[in-house]
């Protein structure tokens, strides 16, 4: 059985959303949405990633840590450069670039959670499979987000950029 | 005569919950005025949401006066003192009276073909260079139903453009989507007699007393009747409504969230719930109880900084409530979670039951005047009469109405919000602006960064107003617009009370009406339907109000049974007003059936946390079907808590005596006297630790910028300090305060919107205090009044709005013995 593979795969996916969210949004730092919302999702990846450690112990794999958060001197750099990129018209592509990598790992994670859930089930773990449901529920909204904010962008990136 | 600066509220008139408000005339006429000569125009006031009948006086081709019209269901003859002096400003002479057009640096005389010709001429270089995408409009709250559906057609059918927003973002962006969310489409549901009838009122972030005097004065003839109801404030200032109050919760700001899901707790965990309503006529209620069971009261007692059997006390008299009337404003629209917290207050009143009835409502208020406008005719973020942008029926249906192919309007995404313009703008994707009578350059958050966008060499920039603002100094061409009074057209009110308001006295010079000016540039333009008619076809006011009634045909705001012949002289009409309904409908969802039905309502719901859109599936799979949806949302903390470097907690907000950025009211003599310069309030604890005492003249700072002004010690919470966002530039003697721009209070306010509704949150930031100068004998021009009361001060006391008359109906004389001063209350 390769139960724990399947947890760990999940910390790992919500592990690198969380670090992309920070980083997008601190290089996006003029859009302000993007930089709140990007470390508040963050913050979520690192408690979906924390509601993990039990079962990681239940089926021997490491228990990652959820905080992620950038050294306090690296955020700043990159919120600064963020905010002088943002006033340039290149902004746009380099934004547009960025939310959709954003949403190929934020998929990776749902689909992530989408393999434990069917795996929980598998092995009649039904605390394991409360904890996927919820947190698959929350990756398929921040998936919407992501395409919302695309449809968004897109056009004006696009077409009046 | 009486002093309406002085008293705010006027003379009271009692009354029990069974007896009809009585009728008050009030009446303000300049001085000298032979009133025998005087000629009555019946109209409205535009200074706020409440929308109060009233009647201008006209002599000599000029406005001399007002009064309040008796028979109005708003007012019943009331008005305040913005509405009884306002209208001093339409006189004032600096109005702007001719085009200007910026020519070497400086705004020039120009004529309207030139003005108009260099508007145009920016808009097709655009268009062919860029595209629609790259031209924004940006609009106001307090224009009539008539300019807002002209821009509506104009941009979206016409320009096809989707970047079109009203300052109503600024406002009551979170009101709209809260009832969207909650109840499927637009539109308060109660009526403002259900305050005649409640038992209990529960207010959360709502300063009625300063927002909506006279609304507070119907209230103050409840709470000083025979069978006074209950009253539960929630409000980081010990405001006049708080002081009143049975339970006051002073929490810390940007923690609604928490309290209101403290509130759900409570009434849950003591069977408080109508569950029989809950199960026939709401969705969600297991997510919510699930979500809520987190917030018990000792919890959320941390988080908000009030006791927790203040709480316990504040959802016992809700949960007793037999006839509960809820209320909302900025408080809750401008902070921090707003959509998810304004939900949460739906829920209360969903959860006991208490909507559709006499006496039982929930308002999610509205600030401005005509703000519901913007949101019916869809000159913000909304699609035309409540439809919804993501539902491909709903756009065809528009497009055939307004002859155009509906892959003309663009609704690829949601319509774009005035932040998101002014991102655009920043990055260089807009390059054209118009800004319609409003004030952005003071009334935005974070106003360094929208000085600098909008003096933007790449960014043409028009401004069509009354007078020479802030904004209008930035612009590239300004254009003389007329003021109410000055043209005729309808609006309505937070209670979807129709009003006509017709024209008075002719606009000064060359000033014309905004929607003439649209219907200009839409000729000039040569905006056509796509079989080569002129877009939009009508010419006059009134048969844009006809062409309007054809839209909303069907739809929640159906205006069809209207006319203008109906609304003369009326005492208002509520929407729906259709065949069946000729009167008017006083409540919606009498039923208790919701406009939730996947292909009626007018947006599928939003993630309250990121915003995401939900999709019609997504809508479809929650089975709503004319149930309302119980929202639900966990706290999460502000996004700029107060640190070692910025320690305190910082709030905008208004003053009773001034709208706005003042361009109105400051040309009013009475109400610029009696609050004619910039403040900041502190609470006693704060004052002394700083050494700052009244008049005394600190420094505030933020991340973003500073401001100076003289302090006032109030009732505010320790650890807040509040300013009022209604002083900017163009008053001070350079154009600016002292060595630069230190007056506006969005020089502090942080960027950042709410997820949902993405309405600015000006109403949490970290700032730091300094005292910098002594009072030197001089109090700070903060008003002795309302919410920047002195503690522990004896200061000369406000007023100088004399000259009012107050008639009571049935009263031989007017009631001077139950008036109240403002030194009445703890
Ligand atoms: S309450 Fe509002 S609408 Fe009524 S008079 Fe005052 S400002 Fe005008």
């Amino acid at each position: 059985m390769r139960v724990g593979r399947a947890v760990s795969d999940a910390q790992e996916a919500e592990l690198d959303l969380a670090r992309q969210l920070r980083r997008v949004g601190e290089r996006h730092a003029a859009e302000p949405d993007l930089y709140h919302l990007g470390h508040t999702l963050a913050r979520r990846c690192g408690e979906h990633v924390e509601r993990l450690a039990p079962f990681a112990r239940r089926y021997g794999v490491r228990a990652r840590e959820g905080r992620t958060e950038s050294p306090h001197l690296l955020e700043a750099l990159r919120r600064r450069s963020g905010e002088l990129v943002g006033h340039s018209e290149l902004a746009g592509l380099l934004l547009l670039r960025d939310l959709r990598d954003l949403s190929l790992t934020a998929h990776e994670a749902e689909i992530a959670w989408v393999i434990l859930a069917q795996v929980a089930q598998a092995v009649r773990d039904p605390e394991l499979l409360q904890v996927a449901t919820e947190c698959q529920e929350d990756a398929r909204t921040r998936g919407k987000w992501l395409r919302t904010r695309i449809k968004q962008a897109a056009p004006q990136v696009l077409v009046a950029g | 005569m009486v002093d309406r600066v002085a008293d705010i509220w006027g003379a009271r008139t009692p009354h029990g919950v069974d007896e009809p408000w009585p009728v008050r005339v009030d009446q303000y006429l300049a001085e000298g005025v032979p009133e025998h000569e005087v000629r009555w125009v019946p109209s409205a006031c535009v200074l706020c949401s409440n929308g109060c009948g009233m009647d201008i006086a006209v002599h000599s081709g000029r406005i001399v006066g007002v009064r309040g019209r008796a028979g109005d269901r708003v007012n019943h003859g009331r008005l305040g003192p913005k509405g009884l002096f306002g209208w001093q400003a339409n006189n004032a002479p600096d109005r702007l009276t001719e085009p200007l057009v910026r020519q070497g640096g400086t705004l020039q005389p120009a004529t309207w073909d030139e003005a108009m010709g260099l508007v145009v001429e920016r808009s097709r270089q655009v268009l062919t260079e860029r595209g629609p995408l790259a031209m924004g409009f940006y609009n106001s709250g307090q224009l009539f139903l008539e300019d807002y559906y002209t821009l509506s057609v104009v941009v979206r059918a016409g320009i096809g453009t989707p970047h079109l927003d009203g300052n109503t973002r600024l406002c009551t962006a979170t009101a709209d989507f809260a009832l969207k969310e909650s109840f499927g489409t637009d539109g308060d549901p109660g009526s403002l007699r259900d305050f005649d009838l409640c038992d209990t009122l529960f207010v959360v972030g709502h300063n009625i007393a300063e927002t909506q005097t006279v609304l507070w004065a119907r209230i103050l003839d409840r709470l000083r009747g025979p069978d006074r109801p209950r009253l539960v404030v929630v409000d980081p200032r010990r405001t006049a409504v708080a002081r009143e109050a049975d339970v006051h919760l002073p929490i810390r700001n940007g923690t609604n969230l928490a309290l209101l899901n403290g509130i759900q707790h409570e009434l849950i965990a003591h069977d408080r719930v109508d569950r029989e309503f809950v199960a026939a006529h709401t969705v969600g209620y297991e997510r919510l109880a699930r979500t809520v069971a987190d917030y018990p009261p000792e919890r959320v007692a941390k988080i908000c900084g009030v006791p927790a059997d203040d709480i316990r006390a504040a959802a016992e008299i809700l949960g007793a409530a037999d006839r509960l009337v809820s209320t909302c404003l900025q408080g809750v629209y401008q902070s921090h979670q707003a959509t998810a917290s304004a939900c949460q207050i739906n829920n209360i009143n969903l959860l006991r039951g208490m909507i559709g009835e006499p006496g039982r409502t929930v308002f999610q208020m509205n600030g401005q005047p005509t703000a519901q406008n913007t949101r019916e005719t869809g000159a913000d973020g909304d699609l035309t009469a409540l439809r919804n942008w993501q539902n491909p029926d709903h756009v065809a249906e528009l497009a055939r109405i307004w002859n155009v192919h509906p892959l003309q309007i663009p609704t690829w995404a949601p319509p774009t919000h005035v932040m998101q313009i002014f991102r655009h703008a920043e990055e260089g994707s807009v390059r054209f602006l118009w800004i319609v009578g409003t004030n952005p350059a003071v009334s935005l958050p974070d106003l360094r960064r929208i000085r600098s966008i909008l003096a933007q060499e790449r960014l043409f920039v028009v401004v069509s107003d009354a007078f020479l603002t802030e904004t209008a100094l930035l612009a590239d061409v300004v254009l003389p617009a007329a003021m109410w009074g000055e043209k005729t057209g309808t609006f309505t009110n937070h209670d979807r009370t129709v009003h006509l308001s017709e024209k008075a006295v002719d606009p000064p010079g060359q000033a014309r009406a905004d929607m003439d000016i649209f219907l200009d540039y839409a000729r000039r333009m040569e905006l056509t339907d796509k079989d080569g008619a002129p877009l939009p076809k009508w010419r006059t006011p009134e048969e844009c109000f006809e062409e309007f009634k054809r839209v909303t045909v069907g739809r929640p705001c159906d205006y069809s049974g209207l006319s203008y012949e109906k609304l003369r002289g009326s005492g208002g009409i509520q929407w729906p007003c259709d065949e069946n309904t000729p009167d008017g409908t006083e409540r919606l969802y009498a039923d208790h059936r919701f406009n939730t039905d996947t292909d009626y309502c007018e947006d599928y719901g939003h993630d309250l946390l990121t915003g995401a859109a939900y999709e019609r599936q997504d809508h479809a799979a929650l089975h709503p079907e004319g149930r309302a949806i119980l929202k639900a949302a966990h706290y999460l903390p502000a996004h700029e808590p107060p640190s070692e470097e910025y320690p305190f907690l910082y709030t905008t907000g208004r003053t009773v005596y001034h709208w706005h950025t003042r361009t109105k009211t400051r040309r009013a003599p009475q109400l610029d006297a009696a609050a004619p310069d910039m403040w900041v309030e502190l609470a006693p604890a704060d004052a002394e630790r700083l050494g700052v005492r009244e008049g005394d003249v600190v420094r505030v700072e933020s991340a973003r910028g500073r401001i100076e002004a003289r302090a006032r010690v109030t009732g505010v919470r320790e650890g807040v300090v509040f300013a009022p966002f209604h002083y900017g530039y163009w008053d001070t003697p350079d154009g600016v305060s002292g060595d630069g721009w230190h007056r506006a209070a969005n020089e502090l306010t942080i960027t950042d919107w709410d997820p949902v509704s993405k309405q600015p949150l000006v109403k949490v930031a970290a700032v730091r205090v300094e005292k910098i100068a002594d009072a030197g004998g001089v109090p700070s021009p903060a008003p002795t009044t309302a919410a920047s009361r002195p503690v522990g001060e004896d200061l000369p006391p406000t007023e100088g709005g004399a000259g009012v008359r107050e008639t009571v109906e049935g009263a031989s004389a007017p009631v001077e013995a139950v008036r109240e001063t403002v030194e009445e209350g703890s």
